[in-house]
């Protein structure tokens, strides 16, 4: 079968590979490279459980075709922590205000937070909510998401 | 399934791959083919990405503004020009799925789904915007009613490629809104309604209207307009009454998972109703 040449960074480090053109990021992160942080629940763009950074920007990675990647800076759940295992601020929040449940939802939860808060180190709570329009998730009522979010701020976030 | 992916670097690279694969699919940003794909309900032997042409890249501001067919909604709606001359685009933008569809989804791939349902189709509608097609010898601009023809369904001939959404610069002075009733944020509309005004001193001399989601295509309520130019601000109770049975009669909406006919004519005429409210107040 014909295959795909893919060279990107993936948390700071380089790949180069060779995969099945129709991967899609997600399947390339979690399958092939085995970051499995990252999840997939609705496979169509409306959950946001799929959400990494390219270049900094949030996307669904279960719509991004692997082709994409190439060139890129791919970042996911995993490339937050330091490489002592120490959490980012921003999941030291969501720890210590309990803004998880389950936590299927909470990686992509935390890097919408991650683009958030780089582009808006102080964000009102309707800017919270309307970043989070993407990031469905089905335990909590969003209050102490809201509140993690919110204490990451006052912390400080550095992508 | 599986299928090839090409990335062309220029966009006659793209015009041969796309003759040299019978059945291939054009991808911009993606976010609603590859969900359809993801599903089994399209397939394809090849994607042709269209992201990496620079044709289709990029936003040029001249006496009018070429917005390319692969620039992300989100870079088209924080552009500063687009942002300040065209608020009811940059406002149909803000609120289009969410932030991670915004980085990635394109105006090209919105208006080539031609969905009825389509956000940035009404805002567009109300400036007047064209659309530059492409063949492999030829380049062509048309307006972009006569680009969509029903639901699913474009202008855009076979071989052809959607490059560029063009726009002329309001006056000075031009008012103008988006509107839109989903059921959640996240959702399709249920209906939209787009409105712009041009005052000269107190009479609404240049009035354009358009809704989404509540006929076969986006479209421009033209009666509407008719009816309200001319008139002076504020609009008496009368002549607002008129607008709104006249934005109801042009309507044709239909009962899906979302809205039943009905609530969709109703609506429709009450954002059109708060729309001109906006622009009266200069919003």
């Amino acid at each position: 079968m014909n295959k795909l040449r893919v060279s990107f960074e993936l948390n700071g480090f380089a790949v180069d590979t060779e995969v099945a053109p129709h991967l899609r990021l997600l399947d390339l992160v979690r399958d092939v490279l085995g970051e499995t942080g990252t999840k997939e629940s609705c496979g169509e763009g409306e959950c946001g459980a799929c959400t990494v950074l390219v270049d900094g920007r949030a996307v669904n990675s279960c719509l991004y075709p692997v082709g994409e990647a190439d060139g890129r800076k791919v970042t996911t759940i995993e490339g937050l922590t330091g490489s002592n295992g120490e959490l980012s601020s921003i999941q030291s929040a969501f720890l210590r205000r309990g803004g998880t449940q389950c936590g299927y939802c909470t990686p992509g939860i935390v890097m919408t937070t991650a683009a958030l808060l780089t582009e808006n180190p102080h964000p009102t709570e309707t800017e919270i909510r309307l970043a989070l329009t993407g990031n469905l998730c089905r335990c909590t009522g969003y209050v102490q998401i809201v509140e993690s979010i919110q204490e990451a701020a006052r912390r400080g976030w550095t992508p | 399934m599986t299928y090839q992916y090409h990335r062309p670097g220029t966009i006659e690279e793209a015009f041969h791959l796309a003759a040299a694969n019978p059945g291939a699919r054009l991808i911009a940003g993606g976010t609603d083919l590859l969900v359809q794909m993801n599903h089994g309900r399209v397939e394809t032997p090849a994607l042709i990405s269209l992201r990496g042409l620079p044709e289709l890249g990029g936003i040029a501001v001249t006496d009018r503004v070429r917005i390319g067919a692969t620039v992300p909604l989100a870079d088209v709606g924080f552009h500063p020009v687009v942002a300040q001359r065209f608020p009811a685009l940059a406002g149909a933008i803000a609120i289009l799925g969410s932030r991670q569809i915004r980085n990635v989804a394109t105006v090209g791939g919105n208006l080539c789904n031609a969905s009825p349902a389509a956000d940035t189709a009404p805002a567009l509608l109300i400036y007047g915007a064209s659309v530059e097609l492409r063949g492999a010898d030829s380049t062509r601009e048309i307006t972009l009613e006569e680009f969509l023809l029903g639901p699913g369904e474009t202008a855009l001939e076979p071989g052809e490629i959607l490059t560029a959404i063009l726009l002329e610069l309001p006056r000075e002075g031009t008012r103008s809104v988006f509107l839109r009733k989903g059921r959640v944020m996240m959702d399709l509309a249920i209906t939209s309604v787009a409105a712009l005004v041009e005052m000269n001193g107190i009479k609404w001399a240049k009035v354009r209207m358009a809704a989404g989601a509540v006929a076969p295509v986006p479209s421009r309520l033209r009666e509407t307009e008719r009816l309200i130019e001319g008139e002076e601000s504020p609009l008496d109770a009368g002549t607002r009454e008129r607008a709104i049975a006249a934005v109801r009669s042009e309507i044709s909406p239909i009962t899906d998972l979302r809205s039943t006919a009905d609530y969709r004519l109703h609506l429709t005429g009450v954002l059109a109703d708060r729309a001109l409210q906006l622009l009266e107040g200069g919003g």
